[in-house]
């Protein structure tokens, strides 16, 4: 029996109704077409998948869909405003912080959860927060390089916003 | 000045916006509509006939659209090297009898990927199980089981090199020792699986296939011998490649069949191997039996170098006999060797295949001689890094037959290295140890298997009224960054920027041929073609800017920053815009075109050009546990002259991660021909915690044979990590090794052995 | 100096372990097939070139050719 899902994805609610077993990334993927958001193994040990839930880092495979009714859910398609990156995919772009980018989606939105928890992590807790994500072209260094530059460039953003606040 | 505007500047991939926003399209995201879902049934046997199949219950499955077997199949044989017939060996089904766990029996097409699966537990094979061969050692033997009738002893591929006279310089060696290894399999682990989405047209009986490829040229031949069509009535395009690493050049079950279904069925079809079906069915780095025999001088100077290699092909050659040829080859580099001798057979045996995975030819062979140089140093009393200066090759080496080194920086980045370590590790701790590893690698290979009649390279420019250039070419991007490398010649040849550039790459229908990303070539093969291509239209531009300016013939024009102007008075000049309009409007109305191309000639057996040189790690034994860690990583590398050095950098870091893998964790356990670890639970690559920092140095050469002097940055640099981590155990213990993949309990193995050894030599001076 | 050409093909060398060499790079039958003639297997030759050091299989192969193979003048 299907039965009703009720959550915000990007900002934008979705009512849809799936049979309980399905993943949530088999939601993001199949039923939204969000398909920034890979797979790439399947027994929950590569976190390519992981999506942002209520502000947490999240294995889109290692959960129901309905265990996240009601909440709401930021993949890497909803992470830009508008035609402007966010600072992490800059930081990204600007750091060579993937190769064939499949991995990329789950690296950037952990990295937006770690980042939103401490905003000004070292590179051993870039590491202990992104340890999961198995990447195979980059050999993380750079990854790591890339979340690093992103806390500066948001802390150096809010403070534009901040001082400008200040002006008015 | 610097000499160039574009080339050697740190450029952000030209693919990134569409990859860290989602919007890049793998062949995994792709759905058509209408679409079918198969799945593979494979063989639990790893060596068994096929006595029947009975696909009726599956048939009549709700939702089932197709089932087939092997006589459903064209019956068409495919490999990659055509050249030689009789190794085309893979095929669609299994139809006779299956060679390994996971040789595909039966297909289904199916509305859901879940009835499909449903539908392959429905189908009954009667299997007759015959005896298996799992070693290359076991293969060769006379009454091993056959796994490929017609290949006696299970001899797949055999090679032989040999120049100076070998034996009379080991009867006049100082000093002379014989090492014998076994090295372990390893997985490329690409991050998307193979996966392919098949189309039939059954009004024109063409075949569009999307596929996770290196290659689509590749794939598009295979498929025509698999199906038996003509090569230009199917059209293969690459999308965005989720990993590669050399496991991705053969054209595998998934899109033969994922096309076989689509012509049954009539609807477009795809198949994507989930990640078991990966490890155990996808191709892997081969395992091997090595022996050496290393003859040096008492100054360390080597005189004589013998290697004996005994691959465990599996059940199909891929690009495994490559691989065989080229570890004779890389084996050798780069150091001077007088006299050498190579002999390397390749076995079948009942396993899934081993082929040419990044670094192919150089990642076993390289741990092998380079951890056998460090014991024959330690023995004559000569320094680790001196023995490798010693015997470094100079610019022009030529190895008899074989390859010549015409840009070689070997030499300055032993120099560099040496002045270097001092700096950065003035002291080492008890249980440290600092290892070498000298290396060299291709730049693209020359041997033609493939047996294509086409350029290796090509590429085809159109220049837009308003100044925007389309650049098509088969060259496929599948992670190394060359989509953003060919951008960027491009426009450094015309003078113009990267926002003029737009990419149309890896679609043979768009795109003359390129043999695609292997052998690292896509930077000097695919660059020159470009470069071609793009320097056959600026000569236009430049024809037309003379006549504007009316100047005579004698004097040269430059194009760079969007205008072309003389080169010893740049204020001359005209804007690339206007130009370009001048030049269509010339041109009867048509858009200005190049079309370049590149093949190697007389360049020897191997490669135009290679890249080379020096690595050391700093690595921690811990006595107790056998734990080793790699704590620090520097690079001398002569890689020419680099296109984009953040791309550069992007390969030498991933090639460290793969070969420290390779050297520390990664292995592939198999019982009877059953893989034990097919899932990242249990295959082990490193993670963000295991890597330690890499610096990396250059020392830029120029390579007359490629674009703007470069060479490949792809691949040299995985090979040595491994011997370098091994080395530095050596030197922090005296730990020997014969064997890669230096887990806990064989490092304590080998100090124990080491502390035996000591003992036994104390006790005897006593 | 004289050469020697293979007993299968058109193959000519100037010494019996090069043409040797050439012998047991050859993958068609043909070429596996006439070693059964002289007593020799194709598969132990390789076995023995590859297992041992040194050149144990050619010259093993070589040895027969000197009986067998063709001499042709020079020119």
């Amino acid at each position: 029996m299907k039965q009703q899902l009720n959550i915000v994805v990007n900002g934008e609610p979705r009512e849809l109704f799936i049979e309980p077993k399905t993943l949530l990334v088999q939601v993001i993927r199949e039923h939204l077409g969000l398909t920034g958001t890979h797979q790439a193994c399947d027994s929950s040990s590569c976190a390519a998948c992981t999506v942002v839930v209520d502000g947490m880092a999240v294995k889109s495979c290692s959960i129901l869909a309905l265990q996240v009714n009601g909440r709401e859910v930021l993949t890497v398609e909803g992470l830009a405003q508008g035609p402007n990156l966010h600072p992490i995919q800059q930081a990204f772009i600007d750091n060579w912080a993937f190769q064939c980018g499949f991995c990329t989606s789950g690296q950037i939105m952990a990295t937006k959860a770690l980042l939103d928890e401490n905003p000004d992590p070292t590179r051993e807790e870039v590491q202990a927060q992104l340890d999961g994500h198995l990447c195979r072209c980059t050999g993380y260094n750079m990854i790591n390089e890339a979340v690093r530059d992103a806390a500066k460039r948001i802390k150096a953003q809010k403070e534009t916003a901040n001082s400008e606040k200040g002006a008015k | 000045m610097s000499e160039y505007s574009i080339i050697g500047k740190p450029t952000p991939n030209v693919d990134g916006p569409a990859k860290v926003t989602g919007e890049a399209r793998y062949t995994i995201d792709m759905t058509l509509p209408h679409m079918l879902y198969g799945k593979l049934l494979r063989s639990p046997y790893p060596h068994a006939r096929i006595l029947s199949i009975d696909t009726s219950a599956a048939e009549k499955l709700p939702g089932v659209k197709a089932v087939i077997t092997g006589k459903d199949t064209p019956g068409g044989k495919w490999g990659l090297w055509r050249r030689f017939r009789e190794l085309s060996d893979q095929q669609a089904l299994a139809t006779d009898k299956v060679r390994f766990i996971g040789d595909p029996v039966a297909a289904v097409a199916a509305t859901t990927e879940e009835i499909a699966e449903r539908a392959l537990d429905l189908i009954e094979v009667d299997y007759e199980p015959l005896p298996a061969v799992f070693d290359p050692i076991e293969a060769i033997k006379d009454d091993a089981p056959m796994v490929h009738e017609d290949f006696p002893s299970n001899i797949n591929a055999t090679r032989h090199i040999e120049w100076g006279d070998v034996d009379a310089a080991f009867a006049k060696a100082d000093y002379i020792r014989e090492d014998r290894f076994v090295l372990e399999a390893a997985h490329p682990c690409a991050m998307e699986v193979h996966n392919s989405l098949a189309s039939y047209d059954k009004g024109t009986g063409r075949l569009t296939v999307w596929t996770s490829t290196g290659s689509p040229y590749f794939v598009q031949q295979n498929l025509a011998d698999a199906l038996k069509m003509r090569e230009g009535d199917i059209r293969v395009i690459k999308p965005h490649v989720g990993g590669h690493f050399g496991g991705k050049n053969s054209t595998m079950p998934d899109s033969v069949n994922a096309a076989i279904l689509s012509m049954k069925t009539g609807r477009p079809v795809k198949i994507v191997f989930n990640r078991d079906e990966e490890f155990t069915t996808t191709e892997h780095r081969t395992a091997q039996h090595m022996a050496l025999k290393l003859g040096l001088k008492k100054n360390g100077e080597i005189v004589a170098f013998e290697v004996k290699a005994m691959t465990n092909g599996g059940a199909y050659t891929g690009l495994g006999a490559t691989t065989l040829y080229l570890t004779g080859t890389f084996i050798t580099m780069p150091y001077k060797i007088p006299n050498y001798r190579y002999d390397g057979v390749r076995t079948y045996t009942n396993i899934v295949w081993g082929t040419s995975i990044r670094g192919f030819g150089s990642v076993p062979g390289k741990y092998c001689s380079e951890t056998q140089l460090d014991r024959a140093a330690k023995d004559l009393g000569i320094d680790p890094l001196e023995i490798r200066r010693i015997n470094a090759v100079a610019p022009g080496y030529t190895a008899p037959g074989q390859y010549t080194f015409e840009s070689c920086g070997i030499q300055p980045c032993i120099e560099k290295m040496a002045v270097r370590v001092k700096e950065k590790w003035p002291k080492i701790e008890q249980d440290e140890g600092i290892g070498y590893c000298a290396f060299a690698y291709m730049t693209g290979g020359i041997f033609n298997w493939i047996d294509t009649p086409y350029a290796y390279s090509s590429a085809h420019i159109k220049v837009n009224w308003d100044g925007t250039v389309d650049l098509y070419s088969q060259a496929a991007d599948v992670g190394q960054g060359h989509n953003t490398v060919a951008a960027m010649i491009c426009a450094e040849e015309l003078g113009i920027g990267l926002d003029d550039i737009r990419l149309h790459m890896g679609d043979t229908a768009h795109a003359y041929t390129d043999l695609g990303a292997w052998g690292s070539r896509e930077t000097l093969m695919n660059g020159n073609a470009i470069k071609d291509a793009a320097a056959q239209v600026k000569q236009k531009l430049i024809d037309i800017a003379r006549m504007k300016l009316g100047e005579n013939i004698a004097y040269d024009f430059v194009a760079r920053d969007k205008r072309v102007f003389l080169e010893l008075r740049p204020e001359r000049g005209v804007s690339y815009y206007d130009l370009v309009k001048d030049a269509i409007r010339h041109n009867d109305g048509v858009p200005l075109t190049g079309t370049g191309h590149y093949t190697p000639h007389n360049k020897g057996m191997i490669s135009p050009a290679y890249a080379m040189g020096i690595m050391a790690i700093k690595a921690k034994v811990d006595r107790e546990t056998g734990h080793v860690t790699a704590q620090d990583v520097l690079v001398v590398h002569d890689s020419g002259q680099i296109i984009n050095p953040l791309g550069a950098r992007g390969q030498t870091e991933g090639c460290i991660h793969m070969g420290l893998g390779y050297g520390l964790c990664e292995e592939m356990p198999m019982d009877q021909g059953m893989l034990l670890n097919p899932e990242f639970v249990d295959y082990k690559i490193l993670r963000t915690r295991d890597m330690p920092e890499i610096e990396i140095m250059h020392v830029p050469t120029y390579e007359p044979n490629g674009p703007f002097g470069a060479k490949e940055a792809a691949e040299a640099t995985i090979a040595p990590a491994a011997p370098s981590l091994a080395n530095a155990i050596y030197q922090a213990c005296g730990a020997e090794f014969f064997s890669n993949v230096l887990k806990p309990e064989k490092v304590l193995k080998a100090i124990r052995a080491k502390e035996a050894q000591n003992n036994a030599t104390s006790q005897a001076k006593k | 100096m004289p050469k020697y050409r293979c007993p299968m093909c058109r193959k000519i060398c100037s010494e019996h372990l090069d043409l040797a060499r050439h012998y047991l790079g050859q993958t068609d039958k043909k070429h596996k097939e006439w070693l059964k003639t002289q007593g020799l297997s194709y598969a132990e030759l390789i076995k023995a070139q590859v297992t041992e050091f040194g050149n144990k299989g050619y010259e093993a192969l070589a040895e027969v050719l000197k009986k067998e193979a063709v001499v042709v003048d020079e020119g």
